[in-house]
This record gives structure tokens, C-alpha cells and sequence, in this order.
């Protein structure tokens, strides 16, 4: 072990930089490391350049797209309505799904589909519902005859890592964005769309209910620990490399939500799991503005 | 905790289109007006980009209309284990639909079809034997359709492989003619489609002026079928110039 890591070192120095990154990729990122810098220039605590969009899907009653770095995540929402549950004649429903298709990575083929899709998936639908963001009676529309289904689709069209966080955004911004239609009960009973200017015997039911209350919006950062370093927000190729990964979920007040450590070679002391936290409040403070100026750029439009 | 994807009950979309189909009596007449307010012979404006997908080897975005899709090419890599060995190159072609992307959720047409048809209309332009015993992935995503799905696709996915730096004849351009009524119209929306009498896809390869797949579907006349492949294929010379400096255009930002 000595005598190859010695080795190593020595091509360091002769190797081309794009070989030695290749053939010893932990030692090429130790290397930055020790200068406390990262591959692609950044500090270890900075997250990657964020934007939002809102509004992407034409089809969709609520939608948005979120990129972190290269990461690209396309989350909509199509309302249904259902019969509620009769446990829960007053509360409606939301169902969240994760998709990796196969445009999204090399990994990732058709028909196969990506092991890490069922898993984010989960974590989000955990997050969104446990956080409290969305009181599900808000989705009700005639009590224990008719609720709204949120159908959720997070569709990442490009993976770079931190594929949870950026879902949790699109998320979180699609449903910021949500106008639910005006509907109203027809003489079968069934709910309808109400277009615009159309005059009903029915009044609608949810006239003024067009927009949901969130009440704490959830944000999320993704670090790797890697011997006592902390790298806040990883790319795919630091994912891969370094295998000890913390996301910590912070609501708008700074309440932790969620703290999601699966396994990993490195242990989490409580003084890294500190200043993971520590990193996560920057970060959601940053998410804050970029949700908010995203939400008034809409309004001007 | 009601909010269990398991135990989804089942629902419906509240949206009227799903609850009556009355034909528009329009179509049949005489001069009706596009949805879109477009000329008959007149195409939506395009929007490409090249470079959508980082991961990606290669990759491109099309939006036309409502169209939306987004293309990644992956390889030349290892074929599949059990694939035979082979001189030239190989192609697989794969569409797949959000579950958004048509009105009603999750109603996304049949894509083993579509993929085929990606497959023999990129086929005949790709220099396959530039890449023997490996395969190329062409894979697409329909994020919105709006129709024409499958043109977009197929210029998309021509795009994003000379991005991806695979060797082409030429780019392949795709372009769709719906027949109602009396009337061709260039580029339908969905709505034209979901009443066509019938329906003409040329896909070819504008400056070498070969045509890969040639689609009819429906009733056509001798003459009617003249009239839209001249239609067709100058929409496709159009198409091809655009595609040009899209791509023109990515490898000057790329240079500087």
C-alpha cells in the first residue's frame, strides 16, 4: 500500500492532469482538498450556482424547473380529484413520484430503471408530508364526496448529483407555484373545470381556494464527509469518489425536519453533524431568496 | 398519513375534454382558422439548443409550440453482453413521455412505435461503420406534447447527434402534414391531429436532398400526395437550415 501510494505521488508531477484524475481519482480530489479547494473552483462549503423557473409545463396546473449546477430537475403537478378516504372525509391527497429517465445519465438505461429513483423518491414524499408544508384539508372540495389529488412528478433530465436537494426545490417552487382550477359539482355529482366567462346553476365550490398555504417550506443540502473535510453540495463525480453523504432538511425556520446519513465509510461525530447543520442554514437562506425572487418574477409577468 | 402512493385511490381529471368529444364542426368547412391562428402552410416557430444534458455525450432541446423534448446520445459504448458481434456500428433509439405531457395524465400514446421510427429514420443517416462493435444510445424525452411529436423528436435527435460528434451524411429534418377536409395543414398542433383525415411525414436529409422515411397514413389522392410531399420537403430544406446554424452557432460560443 505505501509503495504504490508513493508511486502515485511521484507521477503526480508527470502525469497530464486529466490521467492522473482518471487513474487515481481519490488522490486528485485529496489534492484539492488539501488546498481547500475543489475541482471546479469552489470553496468546500459553497453550493453550486442555483436558478428557478417557474411556470416550465404548459400542461401542468403548478410547475417548475431547478438547477443546481449541472443538476436538472423538471417537478409538476396535474390536480385529480378523488373520493376521500372514509377515515379522512376532510383532508385530500398527495402523490409523489421520482423519475430518473434514461436522457438523465450514462447509468441509467430504459427499462432498467436507476436505483436511486425509488429511494429520493421516498425521501421526498417523507419530507414533503412530515415537514407540514401543506395541511391536506386545504385539498378538500365536498366534504367525504370529493378531494383533490396532487399528482407530483419530479422528472431529473439531467444528474450531477445532490439529486435530492434539487428535487426537494423543484418541489417545494412547483407547488409555490400551483393554481388550483376553479371547479364546481355537475348534476351527476362529478367535479368540473368552470372556463372562464361560462355561466352554471352550480356555484363553485372552491372560489376562493385557488392557491395553496405553505406554511414551512422545506429545503435541503447534501454533504460528504470525507476524513474531517466537508464538502457542502456534491457533483456526480464527487459522489462516486467520496462515499459518505449527509442531508440535513431545514424548514423555514430553521428546524430541522430531516437528517438522512445512509451508511457510508465515514462516521458522523456530532461536531461534523454541527457544522453540516451550520452549512445548511447558509444554504437555505439562499434558497429562500432564490425561491422568492423566482415567485416575483411571476407576478410581474 | 392518507398520502400513501400505495393505497392511491381512483381519480379522475376534472377537465371537460375528458367527459365529451364533439367534433368541431370547423374542420369540415370551407376557411376555418388554425387554433393557433397559423397559415395553413405556415410551421411554428422553432426554438433548438444543442448542449441540454450535461451527462450526456451529446444532447439537444426542441420546443415547437407546445412541442417540448429534450434528446441525449450516449456512446459510442459497449454493446449489451448478449449482443452479437458486428462490423458496423449500432443504433438504439429509445421515446419515453412524462406523465404530464399530454392533458390528461399519464395518457401518453404507445412509444415503442415512435421509437422504431426514430430508429429507421436516423438509421440511413448515421456512418454506422465509423463505430464498429459499439453502440449509440439515442434517447428521447417528450416533456410536453403538443403535437408532431415524432418529427420534433427525429430533427431533435439529429441535432443532438452531431453535438454528440457522431458521423452523419448530412442532419435529418423531419416535417408532418395533416390533411382535413379540403385543406393540408403544415405542423399540426394536437388538435388538428386528433381530427386528420390523414396524415404525411417526410423525414430526410435537406442538402443531399434523400429522403430516410416517408410516413401516409389515411386517404390521400394521387395529387394530394404530390402537393404535401412538395410541401413537406420544403419545410424540411427550411428546417435544415435552421438546424445549421443552430449548431453553427454552439460551436462559435464554444470557440471564444
Amino acid at each position: 500500500m505505501v509503495d504504490s501510494a508513493n508511486s502515485t505521488n511521484d507521477l503526480s508531477s508527470e502525469m497530464e492532469v486529466d490521467a492522473f484524475r482518471r487513474l487515481f481519482p481519490l488522490r486528485f480530489h485529496e489534492r484539492h482538498l488539501l488546498e481547500s479547494v475543489r475541482p471546479d473552483a469552489r470553496p468546500l462549503g459553497k453550493a453550486r450556482d442555483t436558478s428557478l423557473a417557474l411556470g416550465a409545463v404548459g400542461s401542468a396546473d403548478g410547475s417548475a424547473l431547478a438547477k443546481i449546477g449541472c443538476t436538472t430537475m423538471l417537478a409538476a403537478i396535474k390536480m385529480e380529484v378523488m373520493t376521500p378516504a372514509n377515515e379522512t372525509p376532510d383532508e385530500g391527497c398527495i402523490a409523489i413520484e421520482f423519475h430518473m429517465p434514461a436522457i438523465c445519465s450514462p447509468i441509467v438505461r430504459p427499462g432498467r430503471p436507476a436505483e436511486a429513483a425509488p429511494v429520493v423518491s421516498k425521501q421526498l414524499s417523507d419530507t414533503i408530508l412530515s415537514s407540514g408544508m401543506i395541511d391536506l384539508k386545504e385539498l378538500s372540495l365536498v366534504s367525504g364526496k370529493a378531494a383533490w389529488m396532487a399528482y407530483l412528478d419530479i422528472y431529473c433530465l439531467d444528474a450531477d448529483g445532490a439529486l435530492f436537494d434539487a428535487a426537494l426545490l423543484a418541489a417545494a417552487a412547483a407547488f409555490s407555484h400551483l393554481q388550483i382550477p376553479v371547479v364546481s359539482l355537475n348534476d351527476e355529482g362529478r367535479i368540473v373545470v368552470v372556463s372562464k366567462g361560462e355561466k352554471l346553476k352550480n356555484k363553485p365550490v372552491n372560489e376562493e381556494k385557488r392557491k395553496l398555504k405553505l406554511r414551512s417550506i422545506p429545503f435541503a443540502l447534501t454533504c460528504i464527509i470525507h476524513k474531517n473535510y466537508i464538502l457542502a453540495d456534491p457533483t456526480a463525480e464527487e459522489e462516486s469518489i467520496m462515499e459518505t453523504l449527509i442531508t440535513i432538511v431545514l424548514d423555514s425556520s430553521c428546524q430541522l425536519v430531516s437528517l438522512y446519513k445512509p451508511g457510508g465509510p465515514a462516521l458522523a461525530y456530532e461536531s461534523i453533524i454541527q457544522d453540516c447543520i451550520a452549512l445548511s442554514r447558509q444554504r437555505l437562506r439562499e434558497l429562500q431568496t432564490i425561491l422568492n425572487e423566482a415567485m416575483c418574477d411571476m407576478e410581474v409577468d | 398519513m392518507a398520502a400513501k402512493a400505495g393505497a392511491t385511490p381512483a381519480t379522475y381529471s376534472p377537465s371537460p375534454t375528458t367527459n365529451k368529444k364533439t367534433r368541431p364542426p370547423l374542420f369540415t368547412d370551407v376557411d376555418w382558422v388554425r387554433p393557433d391562428g397559423r397559415d395553413f402552410h405556415q410551421c411554428r416557430p422553432a426554438f433548438l439548443r444543442t448542449g441540454a444534458v450535461n451527462a450526456a455525450s451529446g444532447s439537444a432541446y426542441a420546443e415547437f409550440g407546445n412541442t417540448k423534448v429534450i434528446v441525449s446520445i450516449f456512446g459510442p459504448r459497449e454493446s449489451k453482453k448478449a449482443m452479437m458481434y458486428s462490423d458496423i456500428g449500432r443504433l438504439n433509439c429509445n421515446v419515453s413521455y412524462t406523465t404530464f405531457a399530454t392533458p390528461v395524465r399519464g395518457q401518453a400514446s404507445e412509444n415503442k412505435d415512435i421509437s422504431s421510427q426514430l430508429h429507421k429514420s436516423l438509421e440511413g443517416a448515421i456512418m454506422l461503420d465509423t463505430f464498429p462493435k459499439t453502440t449509440v444510445d439515442v434517447f428521447a424525452l417528450v416533456l410536453e406534447s403538443g403535437g408532431c411529436d415524432l418529427p420534433v423528436v427525429i430533427s431533435c435527435a439529429s441535432l443532438a447527434l452531431a453535438d454528440a460528434g457522431i458521423m452523419m451524411y448530412d442532419l435529418v429534418a423531419a416535417v408532418s402534414v395533416s390533411c382535413l377536409g379540403k385543406n393540408l395543414v403544415i405542423d399540426p398542433v394536437t388538435e388538428e391531429e386528433n381530427y386528420q383525415g390523414g396524415s404525411l411525414m417526410i423525414t430526410c436529409l435537406p442538402s443531399r436532398n434523400e429522403v430516410t422515411q416517408l410516413t401516409i397514413t389515411g386517404e390521400w389522392s394521387a395529387s394530394k400526395i404530390h402537393e404535401a410531399m412538395e410541401l413537406c420537403l420544403d419545410a424540411c430544406s427550411k428546417l435544415g437550415k435552421i438546424m445549421r446554424s443552430c449548431l453553427k452557432e454552439s460551436a462559435s460560443t464554444s470557440q471564444e
